[in-house]
Order: C-alpha cells, then sequence, then structure tokens
C-alpha cells in the first residue's frame, strides 16, 4: 500500500512564548516492510535552531528552537510510504515463553525491554491478568495473541478516561482506556511474564475498505506493541484492534514506553495555558 | 611520648595513629596539648566563631534562622604520611582513570555489556543511566573532571573506598575552609607543619575548566550553575565560585540560545563557555531530562551536542555511582585498563547472580540491601524487627536480580579530641578525597592529580557527611616545608581588567534590590520599635498612660482582621510590644531579618568580608530576640540598628559603586521613602489628638530628634518638621534628598533599548520631585489649625506615595529580565 500521512499539531498560546525548545518525533522509520519515499517537517513560526539525529532506539529526532515571541506553533509532518506485508513467523516455528525469557535475559540489546520502565512497572497483578493466556503447554505466538484478543475483547475504547498520569493499574480495573494505555498495559502484562516487549508508536490507516467495520484509532496517532520472538524478532501485536498489524499499520518509532517516543515534545518561557488542536490523516495513495 | 598519646585507648581493632606512627602525630599533639587544656579550648570557640561568621553552614537556610548550623571541626588533622599517601593517590588516580574509560563504554559501545563483563541490569535497571545522554552528549575531556572519593581504613588495615561523587564531588570548598580557619586560629602549629598545601591543586582547577573551553580560547568565561541560594551546600558554591573566580549562577539566569549557553544579565545575554555544575543529571535539562526540573537549563545537552558549552561533568555520569557497577569494579578494571583494581571497595555482589544470591542469602542478617532501581538503601536487616527481616528476605528471594548486597566494612579507628580539649578518643572515620583531570597546553587530556588533603569526618563508614557532627581537616605531611600560596590565582594569560558593569546577572541585581529593600524596612522598623520600648520604660517609671505608646502600638500591631472588627488587642502594652519582636504580620523581625538574609546568601560573593561578617552577626543575635525582655529588647533594638547602619556603610565603603549597588541603594531608598512618608501621615494627620509626642516618636525614629532641637530648640512646629523631613533636600531623612537621591542613581542605570524616550521609573521620580518642588507650603503649616490644611497635607502625601509605591514595579519591568519558569508542551512525569 502507498500512503501519504499528514499529521498537524497546532498550539495557541493564551500569552506569548518567548522561547521554546521542543522536539519531534514525526518522522515515518525506514524498514524493511516500510518504505519512506518522502518525508518532510514544517514548522511555524520558522525555528532559529534545528537538528536532526538518532536517539537511543535509531528513532529520528528533530529538535529545534523558536526564538523570537509567538502566539501560537504549528508542527506539519508530511510523509510518503509504501507499505509491504510484514514478515510472518513460519507455521513450524512455536519457541517457548521460557526459551524467549532465556534470550532477552542475555542479551543487552533486549534487556532493557524486559525490566521496568518510567511509565511501565511490571507486577503481580499484571502478572495474574496475564496468566490465563499462558496455559502450560501452549506455544508463545498463540498466548500472546490471545492476551492481545483478550484486551480487545475485555476492555473498552474510551476516550478522555485516561492522562499520561494514569497508571496502568486503573486501567486494569476500570477496564478502559485508549491505544496507549492498551499498549502499555500489555507491556507491563508480557514484562510481568519475563518477555522483552517494546512500545510502538506510529499511525492506522483508518478509512475502511468497503464491507470491512471501522476501526478504531482515527484520526490520531496510534499506539501498539512488539513482543520478541527467540531467534526470530520482533512480533507486533495491536491490543487496541485486536489485531496483528499489517501493511495499515506505519510505524514512526519505538522505545521502551510512551515517555521515549512521544510525537512531540517541549518546554517554552511564557504561553500560560494552551490550546492544542491536532489532526492525522493516513490517505491511501492511487497506484500509478 | 606525650601524655595524650600515652593516655590514648585504642579499642580491639587497628588505629590509623598506632599503625602509621610516621605520620607525625606526634609534633601535632604535643603542639596542641602543650596549648594547655583552656587556651586549646578557647581556640576551639574560636574556630567554631569563625565558622559561623564567615557563614559555613551545610544545611538549607530556612525560615527557622537557627538553622544551617556550622559543623564542629576537630583541631586534630587526620594525618597522612607521605608513603602512605603515595600508595593511596596512586589508587585514586586509577579509579578517575577507570570512571573515565568506563563512562566512554558504557555511554558509547557498551562492549562491557555485549561481552557480559557487566549485566545489562547495570544500564537498564538503573534510574541514573540516562538514554538521552547516549551517545556521550559532549567529549570525553569534559566528561569527567573533578572525582570525589569517599574512603575508610578498615580494621586489616587496607583503604576501602565506600562511594564515589560524580555528579556533584561537593567538599573542596569545605576543605579549604577547614585549612583556612585552621591556618587562623592554630597558625604556629600551621606554619611550622611540612604539609602539602591545597591551594595550587585549585588553581590549576580553574586552569582545567578554562582548557574545556571551545569558542572562546583566550579568556573563557567559566559558571558554576548552583541549585539556589536557599539549598543545601550554597556555602560551599558560593566559596568556591569566589575562590575558583567563576560565575556562580542559577538556572534561572542561564539560557540556551543559538545552541548556545547564555547568561541574562543587566546588559542583555552574555555567552557562558564553560559550565561546572553542582545540581544532579536529573535536573539539568528539563527537555529531555526530568521534565519537572525548575533549577535546570531547557535545550541544555542540545547545546552540549552542538558544541555550544561545555559542561563539566557531564549529564549523565550519576550512572557510575550504581551500586550494581561498584560490585563490578575489580573486573571492569581488568577489562578495561588491564589492571588490577588497588584500592578495593566494599564486599559486594549482585542476587541476580547464582553465585551472589547464594552468597546473600547465606549470610544475609550480616549483609546490608540495596533495590537497583530505588536511591534509598533499605536497613541493615540487623536492624529490622522480625517480620520485616522476613519479608526482605521474601523479596530477595522472589527477585533477587532487583537487589545488591553489601558486607557493611568494619573500619579502623582515629584519635578525636575529647570534648574537655585534655584527651583523645578512638572512632571510626570517612575522608573525601577529591582527583582532578589536567590537560596540556593544547587542551589534551594529561594526566589525573589528587587533592593532598581533603575532608574527614566521624562516623562509622559509609555515615553520610551531612549526617556527622565532627569534621577535620586531613594533612598530608611532606617531607620539606611547603611554600604558602597566595589564594589570588596566577594566570597563564594576560589579566583582562574588569569592572563590574552590564555583565552582572539580572537576578544578582533584583537580590541586591530587595537585600536593600528588607535592610531599610528592617531598620525602619527596628527603630519604632525602639522608641516603644524607651516610652515604655518610662511611662513605667513615671506610672501614667503614654497615650503616644498606644497610637504606636496600632501603627506597628497594622491593620489586622481583628483591630478591623473593632476587637481590643488582648495584654498589657509590654507584652503586645516583645510580642512584636517575634511575630506580627508580613512585617515581624525574625522574618524581615531572614529575608534579608536569604537576599544577602544570593549575592554571597558581591559582599565584602567585613559587611558579610556585621550579617553573621545579626543573624545570631536575631535567633534570640523571642527570649528577650523589655530592658534586652531595647538594647538589641539599638543594637541592630548600629549593625543595619555598619551593614550598609560597609556596602558603600567596599562595594563598587557600579550598577550592583547601585540597586542596593535604590532598594534602600524607596523603602525609606515610603517610610517617611506613612509616618508623616502618621503623625500629621491621622493622629493629631497626641501629634506632639508622635512627633517626637517619628523624629527620633528617622534620628532627627538632634537636627531639630539644634534648629528650633523644642517646640514641635508642623511646619519646621515639614520642612525637616519634606523638602530640606540637604538632610539624608527628608523625603527631598530621598528623591534627588533615587533619581541620580536612576539616572546611571544602563537604559535597555536606548530609547530617546524617558523611562518609566525617570518619570515617576519626576513626578514625585515636581509635586514636592510645587507644593504649598503656607497652607501646609496650618495644619494644626485647619481641617483643610490637613486635608491638603494628606494629598500631598498621596501624590508622592503613588509614584514611588510604583517605582519597584518599573525598576523589575524595566531591569531584571525574569525567566518565567520554563513549562513543559506536555507534561512527562510518568505515573
Amino acid at each position: 500500500m502507498r500512503y501519504r500521512v499528514r499529521h498537524m499539531t497546532r498550539y495557541d498560546y493564551a500569552a506569548p512564548v518567548s522561547l521554546c525548545h521542543n522536539e519531534a518525533r514525526l518522522a515515518l522509520r525506514q524498514l524493511d516492510w516500510q518504505q519512506i519515499t518522502g518525508s518532510r517537517i514544517d514548522i511555524v513560526p520558522r525555528p532559529a535552531v534545528r537538528q536532526q539525529r538518532p536517539d537511543f532506539f535509531g528513532n529520528g529526532v528533530t529538535a529545534f528552537s523558536i526564538q523570537k515571541i509567538h502566539h501560537s506553533m504549528t508542527v506539519t509532518a508530511v510523509s510518503e510510504v509504501e507499505t509491504l506485508p510484514r514478515p510472518d513467523p513460519p507455521e513450524s516455528y512455536r519457541p517457548t515463553r521460557e526459551a524467549a525469557v532465556e534470550e532477552a535475559r542475555h542479551s543487552p540489546e533486549l534487556r532493557q525491554f524486559q525490566l521496568d520502565s518510567p511509565f511501565v512497572a511490571r507486577s503481580d497483578a499484571l502478572r495474574d491478568f496475564a496468566l490465563p493466556s499462558f496455559p502450560p503447554g501452549r506455544a508463545l505466538f498463540d498466548a500472546v495473541c490471545d492476551l492481545n484478543r483478550r484486551i480487545f475483547e475485555e476492555f473498552t475504547y474510551a476516550p478522555g478516561f485516561s492522562t499520561l498520569a494514569t497508571p496502568i493499574h486503573e486501567v486494569l480495573v476500570e477496564r478502559r482506556g485508549v491505544c496507549q494505555d492498551f499498549a502499555h498495559l500489555m507491556i507491563g502484562a508480557l514484562r510481568s511474564m519475563g518477555l522483552a516487549a517494546r512500545y510502538v508508536s506510529g499511525y492506522l490507516e483508518t478509512l475502511p475498505p468497503p464491507g470491512q467495520p471501522r476501526l478504531v484509532g482515527a484520526d490520531a496517532s496510534h499506539a501498539w506493541v512488539a513482543l520478541y520472538l527467540p531467534g526470530w524478532g520482533w512480533l507486533e501485536l495491536d491490543p487496541t484492534n485486536g489485531s496483528l498489524p499489517g501493511t495499515r499499520h506505519l510505524v514512526l518509532g519505538w522505545g521502551r514506553d510512551y515517555g521515549d517516543v512521544p510525537p512531540l515534545k517541549g518546554v517554552m518561557n511564557g504561553g500560560s495555558s494552551h490550546q492544542l488542536e491536532v489532526s492525522v490523516d493516513v490517505a491511501p495513495v492511487e497506484e500509478g | 611520648m606525650n601524655a595524650w598519646a600515652e593516655r590514648y585507648v585504642v579499642g580491639s581493632g587497628l588505629d590509623l595513629m598506632t599503625a602509621a606512627p610516621e605520620a607525625r602525630w606526634q609534633p601535632l599533639l604535643t603542639a596542641l596539648e602543650g596549648l594547655g587544656r583552656e587556651e586549646l579550648g578557647r581556640r576551639r570557640d574560636e574556630i567554631q566563631r569563625l565558622l559561623f561568621e564567615n557563614g559555613v553552614t551545610h544545611g538549607p537556610l530556612t525560615e527557622d534562622a537557627e538553622s544551617g548550623r556550622p559543623w564542629q571541626i576537630d583541631p586534630l588533622p587526620l594525618m597522612m604520611a607521605p608513603a602512605q599517601w603515595r600508595e593511596l593517590e596512586k589508587g585514586l588516580v586509577q579509579r578517575s582513570r577507570l570512571m573515565k574509560a568506563l563512562l566512554a563504554d558504557l555511554y558509547g559501545p557498551r562492549r562491557m555489556l555485549n561481552q557480559a563483563v557487566l549485566p545489562a541490569d547495570a544500564l537498564f535497571a538503573n534510574p541514573a543511566f540516562w538514554l538521552p545522554c547516549a551517545p556521550l552528549v559532549g567529549d570525553e575531556e569534559s566528561a569527567l573532571t573533578l572525582h570525589g572519593v569517599d574512603l575508610t581504613l578498615d580494621a586489616d588495615g587496607r583503604w576501602r573506598v565506600l562511594a564515589d561523587h560524580l555528579q556533584t564531588p561537593a567538599g573542596m570548598g569545605y576543605a579549604l575552609e577547614n585549612r583556612i580557619v585552621m591556618a587562623r586560629v592554630l597558625p604556629d602549629i600551621y606554619r611550622d607543619a611540612p604539609l602539602k598545601r591545597l591551594a595550587p591543586f585549585l588553581g590549576r582547577r580553574h586552569e582545567s575548566l578554562s582548557a574545556l573551553s571551545k569558542l572562546n580560547l583566550d579568556h573563557p568565561v567559566i559558571a558554576l550553575l548552583a541549585p539556589g541560594h536557599a539549598r543545601d551546600g550554597h556555602f560551599e558554591h558560593a566559596y568556591l565560585a569566589h575562590y575558583l573566580n567563576l560565575v556562580l549562577v542559577e538556572g534561572s539566569d542561564l539560557v540556551v540560545r543559538d545552541n548556545r549557553l547564555w547568561m541574562r544579565t543587566l546588559g542583555g545575554l552574555e555567552p557562558i563557555d564553560v559550565l561546572t555544575r553542582r545540581i544532579g543529571d536529573a535536573w539539568c535539562d528539563p527537555l529531555e531530562l526530568r521534565g519537572d526540573s525548575l533549577i535546570g537549563v531547557p535545550g541544555l545537552l542540545q547545546a552540549i551536542r552542538a558544541g555550544g558549552v561545555s559542561v563539566t561533568n557531564l549529564p549523565g555520569v550519576g550512572a557510575l555511582e550504581h551500586p550494581l557497577i561498584a560490585a563490578h569494579l575489580p573486573i571492569l578494571c581488568e577489562r578495561l585498563l588491564g589492571e588490577s583494581l588497588m584500592i578495593d571497595g566494599v564486599e559486594r555482589h549482585w542476587c541476580g547472580s547464582e553465585a551472589g544470591r547464594e552468597w546473600a542469602l547465606d549470610d544475609f542478617d550480616a549483609l546490608h540491601f540495596q533495590r537497583l532501581d530505588g536511591d534509598t538503601a533499605e536497613p541493615r536487616p540487623s536492624a529490622l524487627d522480625e517480620a520485616q527481616a522476613r519479608a526482605l528476605r521474601r523479596a530477595v528471594e522472589a527477585e533477587p536480580e532487583r537487589f545488591v548486597a553489601s558486607r557493611p566494612v568494619a573500619g579502623a579507628t582515629a584519635p578525636f579530641v575529647g570534648a574537655d580539649s585534655a584527651s583523645l578518643h578512638p572512632a571510626p572515620f570517612n575522608m573525601r578525597c577529591f582527583s582532578q583531570a589536567l590537560f596540556d597546553d593544547q587542551a589534551q587530556f594529561s594526566h589525573h592529580e589528587v587533592m593532598p588533603g581533603g575532608l574527614a569526618w566521624r562516623g562509622a563508614p559509609g555515615t553520610a557527611l551531612q549526617a556527622s557532627q565532627c569534621v577535620r581537616d586531613v594533612w598530608v605531611t611532606a617531607e620539606t616545608p611547603q611554600p604558602h600560596v597566595s589564594r589570588l590565582r596566577r594566570s597563564r594569560q594576560p589579566l583582562v581588567v574588569t569592572r563590574d558593569g552590564d555583565d552582572l546577572p539580572s537576578r544578582v541585581a533584583d537580590s541586591l534590590f530587595w537585600l536593600g529593600r528588607y535592610g531599610e524596612r528592617l531598620d525602619g522598623r527596628t527603630r519604632l520599635l525602639r522608641e516603644g520600648f524607651y516610652r515604655l520604660m518610662e511611662q513605667d517609671q513615671e506610672a501614667f498612660r503614654d497615650e503616644s505608646l498606644a497610637e504606636l502600638l496600632k501603627l506597628l500591631e497594622g491593620e489586622d482582621a481583628a483591630t478591623a472588627a473593632g476587637v481590643a488587642p488582648v495584654g498589657s502594652d509590654q507584652q503586645r510590644l516583645l510580642a512584636l519582636l517575634r511575630e506580627g504580620p508580613e512585617d515581624a523581625l525574625p522574618t524581615l531579618v531572614h529575608r534579608m538574609i536569604s537576599n544577602g546568601r544570593a549575592v554571597r560573593d558581591y559582599l565584602g568580608d567585613d559587611a558579610w561578617w556585621v550579617f553573621n552577626r545579626m543573624r545570631q543575635e536575631a535567633t534570640g530576640l523571642a527570649r528577650l525582655d523589655v530592658a534586652g529588647a531595647r538594647r538589641a533594638t539599638e543594637t541592630m540598628v548600629s549593625r543595619l547602619a555598619a551593614f550598609f556603610g560597609l556596602c558603600n565603603e567596599t562595594m563598587p559603586h557600579h550598577y550592583g549597588w547601585r540597586f542596593m541603594d535604590i532598594g534602600r531608598f524607596i523603602e525609606r521613602t515610603l517610610t517617611t512618608l506613612g509616618l508623616l501621615r502618621f503623625a500629621l494627620v491621622d493622629a493629631c489628638l497626641v501629634r506632639d509626642p508622635l512627633c517626637e516618636i517619628m523624629l527620633a525614629s528617622t534620628d532627627n530628634a538632634t537636627a531639630y532641637r539644634r534648629r528650633y530648640r523644642s517646640a514641635l512646629h508642623p511646619a519646621a518638621i515639614l520642612d525637616l523631613l519634606l523638602f530640606d533636600e540637604g538632610n539624608p531623612r527628608s523625603v527631598g534628598y530621598m528623591c534627588k537621591r533615587l533619581a541620580r542613581q536612576i539616572e546611571h542605570l544602563p537604559q535597555p533599548g536606548n530609547t530617546p524616550y524617558r523611562s518609566e521609573e525617570t518619570q515617576l521620580l519626576i513626578r514625585a520631585r515636581s509635586t514636592l518642588h510645587l507644593a504649598d507650603l503656607a497652607t501646609l503649616v496650618r495644619v494644626d489649625e485647619d481641617d483643610g490644611a490637613r486635608a491638603a497635607l494628606a494629598a500631598l502625601l498621596d501624590a508622592l506615595l503613588t509614584p514611588i509605591a510604583a517605582l519597584p514595579r518599573a525598576i523589575e519591568l524595566n531591569h531584571f529580565s525574569h525567566a518565567e519558569p520554563p513549562r513543559q508542551l506536555i507534561p512527562m512525569q510518568a505515573p
């Protein structure tokens, strides 16, 4: 599939801002199954300083500073991308959870996704929640798909219920939240089972193909999960939709949790309060 | 052998003095003992007095004026023999090399993780490992230029490292101050001792900081970033900044623009080339590190990456202070340096390894457990009750990889002088040493150097410096007498003559302004209280009620809810007056003293030493105010008035009359004008029934009683009072003089923007002065007989008050470019 993604964020401040320093993680990541053919980020007012660098996880960061007095800031990221199906683990490949735990424990690269991170702490409650999906003898792949399905079925997608500061436990008890919460919840559950899991930030095409139901996650950034399968690699799972991401999931980047990959963050002087406007448009591009 | 040493009874363990007699303890002991018990006691009191007067405290300044205690210095330094020190020095240099190599690896290729020398948990379960700092944000040269190491001698006579301090290696300033105080109080002992001096080391500290500058090579601006004057360690930060000739700054003084670091000053932004910091890693940059930091600088990491500023030690170094890394230092040293670690640390194992877990569980009760993700150590199992100890054991068994276990060190002892100044007592001790990186003239790293001395404190190994009651100097004896080195640094570069000009940080100008305001407010208030006590004493003698005292009390107590509701104040005049010494609205004396001192501390390095001395006396005296009787209170107010006069007098005499001084003076005279206008209104308009005594109070409290009597004998003519206190520009206590002085000071301030228009503060003063010049004195003099004249006087006083009261705001807006506290676009704190 070919897409043109447009992600616009606009802040209107109640008081003038004299200076701000920001970081944007808004460029889609180049991957085997995700070829980036065009990408730009426009910032208004024009920043005085602007620099690119990869972050700890290899995601592209645009750091910029606006140094003149301004009352609003608009960041617009436009990318063109072609997605291919992600590789599936072969049918015959059925690693156990124990093997996955062991491999991650001995790999510095994976260990960081097995431990606690600022937004996701392992706990007995999360482990208890995950356990029914991991009966003895069930293959790891089947177990995590079951967990993915259970979050989709047992939890209610409820915008407005949670904020960044809502602990996973509240989401677990109330059984409601948004994609970010479900991703954190699932990462927490997987890590509490000893597995290495990471947070994936991106977009989801929401215009449904004819005859299929409209998927949740429209007009916003989306977030899902990736689990490390030993000897194979990262398997992505989308608990908000109970699905395995395919050509309609576009990847911006990944980290231990949301805190590592916010699309836009910043610190400013002034501004008082602000109004935020976000629009995300994932438009399929006709072939040819 | 002298008597102290003969009577010195060491416990069963090892003792530093008896183990290393070559360290020349004897001559020192003989000298101290030779002073005699009483003389030594006097000298020790003198040490404490000097520390207090120099404002040496280790603790934050709080509302409670008695906190921020100076520490006790033991007059007997910890003695280190040359051979003993050389060994230690080698080990410390090796440790600094190891830390440098380890930092480059952990924030770089992480070979030690990939080769499984160090478990990944040492970084990824380590809250001090900051992902944004990897790869290393600055260059390796600046990464680690100062390294503090806590040591003790164990019972077997081996040195052991207890902790490494890399983020904010504090204590050099205290070590230096200890040494200077000792040299002043025990000059004979100090001068004759062949001990290594500290000054050359500190002089080279400035050189090595200069070597880190990238853009400005000849005269780099070096700043010391402190967490703020109300925080722990402020004394040391101000002291070091002063000694090393660094600009002392706080986060709110700084801003990142164009990928460079700048300081907000009166004249605009001034670049900073090198920043040495005393705030923890987490707080350095709210954009990339802890988002809720208000003491850091947004964008700092980006400026470091871009090469616009060098920061040392680099943010991120704190990761190396982690116990799991400490547990692996011996093997890391083998692998990174190809050497074995010279100074052992504490015996320590990670419970996440099988061997470590077994070791920890076998000897559970004797060990100390630390969580990987927490700053706070778990209490020793032996300090826990049975149920808690069981719970800890269960936690270790369930998730062993979350714990590091260590065996507490049984420390050797060292002699400390007893409270009686006549005996020695053994006690365990800790010692902090420092090592710094030195650079050659091409600014390339050359080698590490250890400070020949340090800071020692009494306490079981691992006791925090802040928690100790008693500190002492560390003397490294030299084979030959050592030359004295002046504390004025000799620079390699030609001197650039500087004047405190408009590169004064805005925050400093602001604090000086408020120092002036609070000082003057305190002065006005104290003078009125003093008059109150005089009157109280006279009234008691003559047994009649002095109506002016009642009026004065009303003025001093202010309009609070009770009086507004018509409730009569409780208590006798005496009780009410004494109560005003310790409480009251906004203007209670202790509050004013505290505010004045707090502003003074913020500008410590701009005040002369003598002014500072007066300041400390005031602080000391203010603590006793609440416990005084009437006679004592009168004396205290008299003392306070003369202290304030001495303080501001010394400031006038010793501070360069540049912008900083001008702001302080403006603050004082705004406050004095407001006080005088208030008094005139009080005596001549509001309370005319008992006017004469009130006029006396007013004259006395403005110290004009003598001038008035000389000119007018004793009769109180309103016209004469008005002339003396309003119009006479030659009288420093008149409003006319004050306005003239304010106008002159403001004329000399830097005017941002260079507009052809008059600044607002200039306009306000023109308004006040013309009001005064145009006043109709002929009407006003009838204030006694005529309600119309009284209304005219009230109107005149109001017309003067309005512009003067608006002056502070105008000055703040025009001159103190306050940074609004940084705010986050999205609060990024995890729940």
